[in-house]
C-alpha cells in the first residue's frame, strides 16, 4: 500500500466533497437548521398540550342504578387530603388541576359522541354486573371496580367478586382530553375506594391507620450518574449508528456509484493506483466526513441542551470521565470504519447513484437490529454477542456507561469490529475488480429480451415486495391478524399467488420453474432419515442461537400460542402448519426463488441465500436462524434431487413432527448434547444417501 | 521485444441471463515501438474488452499479454504506470479545475519528475491556459477533450491506448484528435488505437488488426491487406473478412 497515493486520492475526494454545495447543504446545514426547529416545535406543542389539559374542565356524566354511590365516591376522592393513601404518581401531581364538572343528561352516550362531555360513568349494582357477559364484566382498562390500578396489565387484574357493584367508564380514545380525563377519573375513584377500605378496616377494629401497616420504603443505591448512564448507554450506540449511517451515506453513495455513473471510476482504475489504495482512500474520506458530521450533530444537540432548548429529565447526571470517553471513542471509531466499509461495498455493488440509494434503505433498517442489542434485557458482554459486530459495541457501551469496564471483553469487541471493518474494505476492493460492476453503461441483453431471460434480474425485487406486503399486512390489517386468516393469506396469496404471478408474467415453464421432476426412489430413504434428525439438529442450532440472542421465556410462550393456538382443532393445525406451508413455501422458495437465482450464484452461495431469505420471511428475530437452517437443508435437497417434492415432504413432515411434539409436551430443547451429536451423524448419513442417489438441479452455475 | 505482445488472450463474461459469453476468443498480436496499431471492428467485436484487459481494468480468462515487458496479470500496477488510457467512457471529475485534474493524474500515476513543471508544460502544450482554473463541468466538449488528453499523458507514458477516441466528437474535434495522435507517434510513443470508423483507421494506422466476434481475422498494414484481399478501400477489405467469416 502506497500511502502517498492514498493521500492524493483522499485529498481529491475531500476537495470534491467540499465543492459539492448540495452535499454540504443536505449533510450539514440542513440538520443544523432542522433539528432546532423540530425540537422547538415539539417543545411548543408539548407545552401547549400540557397547558390545554391543565386548563380543561373535564365534563362528565353519571348514569346507572348506582349513580348516587358513584357521585359519593367521586366527592370522597376529591376531598381526600393529598399524600394520604396516594400512589407515587398521584403525589407527583396527577390530580393537580384536575377540575371536573358533572353534566346531567339522560343520554350520556350521545353527549360523549357529540363531544359535549369528555367521558361518562355508569354505576351498576352487583346483580346488574353479574348479568353482564363475561367480557364486559371483567375489569379492564375502561372499567373500574374500585379495586384495581389502571396501569396494571389485564392478566394482573384480580377477577371481580360476584355480587359487588361495578363502575364502567366510557371515553373516546381518539380524543386526547377524553383519554386523559377518564384516566385521571379512574385514579380518583381508586383513591376513594382505597380510603373507603381503610375507613372500613378501622371501623372493624383495626387499631391503626392501615396505610401505616407494613409500609414499604425503597432506596436506590445506584448513583444518579449510573441511572442516567443505564438509560443513555442503551441507546447511545443506536443514536451514533443513525448519525454515522446518515452522514456516511452522503459521501459513500457518491464515492463509487456516483463515479461509475459519471464514468470517472474507469479513469481512476486505469491509473497506477492499486484497487486497495483507491478503496482505502475512499474509506478514509467517508470515515472522516462521517465522524466530522457526527461530531457537529452531537455538538449541535449539546448546544440545544446548553441553551435550554432541549430539557433533560430531572436528576440526569451524565458523568464522562476520560477513561469512558477514550473507551467509547475506541469502540465507535472501528464501528464508524465498519459502517463506512459496508456503505462503500453497497456503493461499489450498485451501478448507479439511484441504485445505491435504493440499497441504502434496507441496509439502514437492518443496521438497527444489532445496534439495539443493548436494549434487550439479559444480554451481557461476556457471551457470544461479543462476536457479533455492532451488537457487541451496543452491549459494551451499555456496560461502560454504568461504569463497568470488562477490559478483556472490550479488547475483544475492538478486535472484532476492526477485523469486520478490514474484511469489508477488502470486499469493497474485490468488488472493484468485478467487471460487471465497474462500468454502468453496459447494456444488459436481458432487458431487451424480457420474459424468462429477464426473470433472474427481477427475482430478488419480487421477494422484496413480497416481504414488504407480508409485514405491512400483518401490522396493519386486523382482519388478517387471526391464525387462520394470516396463514391462508401468507401461504395462498403471498407465496403461492406471487409464485404463480411470476410464472405468468415472465412466461416461465412451470415444470422447470417449480422443479416438478420425478425423484430417484433411493432419495426418499435420505428424506426419511433427514426429517427427525434434522429437527433435532435444528433444535441444537436454536439452542446455540439462544446463546447469542437469548429469548425471554414469556416471548417464546406468547409466540407459541400465536403460531399454535389452543382453540384450533388438530386437523386444522395439521393443515395450516404442515400441509399448506409445505406446498406453498416450497413452491415459492425451492421453486421460483431457486430457479431465478440458479445462475446468479454458485451452489454454496445459492443454498445459503435461499435458506437465509426463507429464514427472513419467518418474521421473529430469534426464529430466523433455525428457519434459515431448515431452508438450507431443504434447498440442498432440491439441488441434490433436482426436484421440489422431497423438500415438500420433508417440510410437511418436519412441521407435523414439531406439532406433534408440542402437543404431546415433549421438548427437544431439553435433550443432552449426545442426542444432538447422534442426530448430526444420522443427518450426515441422510445427506450421503441423497448425494449418492443425486439427480442434480439442471442449469446451475459452476 | 515489442512494447505490446498479446498471446491467446481471451475473455469470457458470465451473464446471468445468457450464461457464458465469449467476448474475446484467443487473440494474438503485437505492437511495434513507435507505431500506431489499429484494432478495427464493429460494435461488440471485442475491441474495448481487449483494451480494457491490456490496461488491467479487466482480468483475462485465458492467454497472456505483456506491456513493455510487464505481465498484465502478475504486474498490473507496473503495466498501468507505463500506459495512458483514453476512451470516450473515461470521464473527468466535474468538480475539479482543469489544472487540478492534470495535477491529480500526474501525482497518482507517480510521475518521477517535477509535478508542477509537468503540469505547466501540459497546460501550455494543449492550449488549456485560458481555462486552467475553470471547473471541468463548466467546460465545452472540445475543452474537456483537451484536458482528457493531457491527463492521459500526464505521467509521460511510453504507450498510449485510445479506445474509440473520436466517438461523440464533431468533425473538427475529431480531426484535432487525429492530429494529436499523429503527433504522439512523432514523439516516439507507441499507440494502440481502436475504432469502427474505416477512414480514421485508414488515415492513422501503420498496421491494422480486423477483429470480429472476439477473433482477429487479419493483421497487416494497409498495403498488405489490399494485396491479400484484392480490395482497394478499407471498408471493402473489412467486409471481405467479416462476410468471409460469416
Amino acid at each position: 500500500m502506497n500511502w502517498r497515493i492514498v493521500g492524493v486520492i483522499f485529498r481529491n475526494e475531500i476537495r470534491m466533497l467540499l465543492r459539492d454545495r448540495r452535499t454540504i447543504a443536505v449533510g450539514v446545514l440542513l440538520p443544523l437548521l432542522i433539528y432546532p426547529l423540530m425540537i422547538y416545535a415539539n417543545r411548543v406543542t408539548t407545552r401547549q398540550r400540557e397547558k390545554n389539559l391543565t386548563e380543561t374542565v373535564y365534563k362528565y356524566a353519571v348514569s346507572g342504578s348506582q349513580a348516587e354511590q358513584v357521585r359519593g365516591l367521586i366527592a370522597r376522592g376529591q376531598a381526600a387530603p393529598p399524600g394520604k393513601n396516594a400512589s407515587k404518581s398521584e403525589e407527583e401531581g396527577n390530580f393537580q388541576g384536575f377540575r371536573i364538572q358533572e353534566v346531567t343528561t339522560q343520554d350520556p352516550a350521545a353527549l360523549l359522541a357529540s363531544g359535549d362531555i369528555h367521558f361518562y360513568l355508569k354505576g351498576l349494582s352487583g346483580k346488574e354486573a353479574d348479568a353482564l357477559p363475561v367480557e364486559a364484566a371483567k375489569p379492564k382498562k375502561e372499567q373500574e371496580t374500585g379495586s384495581s390500578k389502571p396501569k396494571a396489565t389485564p392478566e394482573a387484574v384480580p377477577a371481580r367478586v360476584a355480587g359487588v357493584p361495578l363502575i364502567q367508564i366510557y371515553f373516546q380514545g381518539d380524543r386526547d382530553a377524553s383519554q386523559v380525563g377518564s384516566s385521571k377519573m379512574r385514579d380518583l375513584l381508586a383513591r376513594a375506594r382505597s380510603l373507603d377500605r381503610d375507613v372500613l378496616l378501622q371501623q372493624k377494629g383495626l387499631p391503626v391507620d392501615p396505610a401505616l401497616v407494613m409500609p414499604s420504603d425503597e432506596t436506590d443505591v445506584a448513583r444518579a450518574a449510573q441511572v442516567t448512564g443505564s438509560y443513555v448507554g442503551r441507546f447511545l450506540t443506536f443514536l451514533m449508528l443513525m448519525f454515522l449511517m446518515s452522514s456516511s451515506s452522503i459521501v459513500a453513495i457518491d464515492s463509487i456509484a456516483g463515479e461509475k455513473e459519471r464514468g470517472s471510476l474507469e479513469t481512476l482504475l486505469t491509473t497506477a493506483a492499486k484497487r486497495m489504495e483507491i478503496v482505502a482512500a475512499k474509506q478514509l474520506s467517508i470515515v472522516s466526513v462521517a465522524l466530522v458530521i457526527t461530531f457537529i450533530q452531537i455538538a449541535n444537540l449539546l448546544a440545544y441542551v446548553d441553551f435550554k432548548l432541549v430539557a433533560l429529565p430531572k436528576d440526569w447526571v451524565i458523568e464522562l470521565p476520560p477513561v469512558t470517553v477514550v473507551t467509547l471513542l475506541l469502540l465507535f471509531t472501528p464501528m464508524a470504519a465498519f459502517v463506512a466499509s459496508i456503505l462503500l461495498m453497497l456503493s461499489a455493488y450498485a451501478k448507479t447513484y439511484k441504485e445505491a440509494q435504493l440499497y441504502f434503505f434496507p441496509v439502514n433498517l437492518l443496521s438497527w437490529v444489532p445496534a439495539l442489542a443493548g436494549v434487550l434485557p439479559g444480554i451481557a458482554l461476556r457471551s457470544a454477542i461479543v462476536l457479533v459486530p455492532v451488537a457487541n459495541v451496543s452491549v459494551a457501551v451499555r456496560e461502560i456507561m454504568v461504569g463497568k469496564f470488562d477490559w478483556p471483553m472490550l479488547a475483544a469487541v475492538f478486535a472484532v469490529m476492526t477485523l469486520a471493518a478490514a474484511w469489508a474494505v477488502r470486499a469493497s476492493a474485490k468488488l472493484l475488480s468485478k467487471e460487471s460492476l465497474i462500468t454502468a453503461s453496459e447494456a444488459d441483453a436481458a432487458d431487451f429480451a424480457g420474459g424468462p431471460v429477464l426473470f433472474p434480474k427481477h427475482v430478488l425485487r419480487w421477494y422484496g415486495v413480497m416481504a414488504a406486503v407480508l409485514f405491512a399486512v400483518a401490522l396493519n390489517v386486523p382482519h388478517l391478524a387471526t391464525f387462520r386468516a394470516q396463514v391462508l393469506f401468507n401461504e395462498l396469496v403471498i407465496f403461492l399467488g406471487a409464485s404463480a404471478l411470476m410464472v405468468w408474467k415472465y412466461r416461465l415453464n412451470v415444470r422447470e420453474a417449480w422443479a416438478l421432476r420425478p425423484v430417484n426412489p433411493l432419495a426418499w430413504l435420505g428424506v426419511l432419515l433427514a426429517v427427525p434428525s434434522g429437527l433435532i439438529v435444528a433444535t441444537g442450532v436454536f439452542r446455540l442461537a439462544d446463546l447469542i440472542f437469548p429469548v425471554p421465556q414469556r416471548v417464546l410462550e406468547q409466540f407459541g400460542n400465536e403460531i399454535m393456538p389452543k382453540d384450533v382443532p388438530h386437523w386444522q393445525l395439521f393443515l395450516f402448519i404442515a400441509v399448506l406451508p409445505a406446498i406453498c413455501e416450497e413452491i415459492a422458495f425451492r421453486g421460483t426463488l431457486l430457479y431465478g437465482l440458479r445462475r446468479k450464484l454458485r451452489p454454496v452461495g445459492l443454498v445459503l441465500t435461499v435458506g437465509i431469505i426463507f429464514g427472513l420471511f419467518h418474521v421473529a428475530l430469534f426464529r430466523i436462524l433455525p428457519t434459515a437452517f431448515l431452508g438450507v437443508i431443504l434447498t440442498t435437497m432440491a439441488l441434490l434431487t433436482g426436484s421440489i417434492f422431497p423438500g415438500m415432504v420433508a417440510h410437511a413432515a418436519n412441521n407435523a413432527l414439531s406439532l406433534w411434539l408440542a402437543d404431546s409436551g415433549f421438548s427437544l430443547g431439553n435433550l443432552s448434547w449426545i442426542w444432538y451429536l447422534s442426530a448430526t451423524a444420522v443427518f450426515a448419513l441422510a445427506f450421503y444417501i441423497l448425494y449418492r442417489s443425486r439427480n442434480p438441479y439442471p442449469g446451475l452455475r459452476r | 521485444m515489442d512494447p505490446v505482445e498479446v498471446r491467446g488472450l481471451a475473455k469470457t463474461f458470465y451473464d446471468e441471463a445468457r450464461g457464458e459469453v465469449p467476448a474475446v476468443q484467443g487473440i494474438d498480436f503485437e505492437c511495434h515501438a513507435g507505431e500506431i496499431f489499429g484494432l478495427l471492428g464493429a460494435n461488440g467485436a471485442g475491441k474495448t474488452t481487449t483494451l480494457r484487459m491490456l490496461s488491467t481494468i479487466l482480468t483475462p480468462t485465458g492467454g497472456s499479454a505483456t506491456i513493455l515487458g510487464h505481465d498484465i496479470a502478475s504486474e498490473p500496477t507496473e503495466v498501468r504506470k507505463c500506459l495512458g488510457f483514453y476512451s470516450a467512457s473515461t470521464a473527468l471529475y466535474p468538480r475539479l479545475t482543469a489544472r487540478e485534474t492534470i495535477e491529480f493524474f500526474t501525482r497518482i500515476n507517480q510521475y518521477s519528475g517535477d509535478v508542477k513543471q509537468r503540469v505547466d508544460y501540459l497546460i501550455e502544450r494543449f492550449g488549456i491556459s485560458k481555462y486552467a482554473s475553470a471547473r471541468i463541468d463548466k467546460l465545452s466538449t472540445g475543452m474537456k477533450q483537451k484536458v482528457s488528453i493531457a491527463r492521459t499523458v500526464a505521467h509521460d507514458p511510453p504507450l498510449l491506448i485510445f479506445d474509440e477516441p473520436t466517438v461523440g466528437l464533431d468533425v473538427l474535434n475529431a480531426l484535432d484528435m487525429q492530429d494529436v495522435i499523429r503527433e504522439f507517434r512523432a514523439h516516439g510513443k507507441t499507440i494502440l488505437f481502436s475504432t469502427h470508423i474505416m477512414s480514421e483507421a485508414e488515415k492513422l494506422c501503420d498496421r491494422i488488426a480486423i477483429i470480429h466476434a472476439g477473433r482477429i481475422l487479419a493483421c497487416n498494414n494497409l498495403e498488405g491487406l489490399r494485396a491479400v484481399t484484392g480490395e482497394r478501400y478499407l471498408e471493402d477489405i473489412f467486409v471481405h473478412y467479416v462476410r468471409g467469416q460469416g
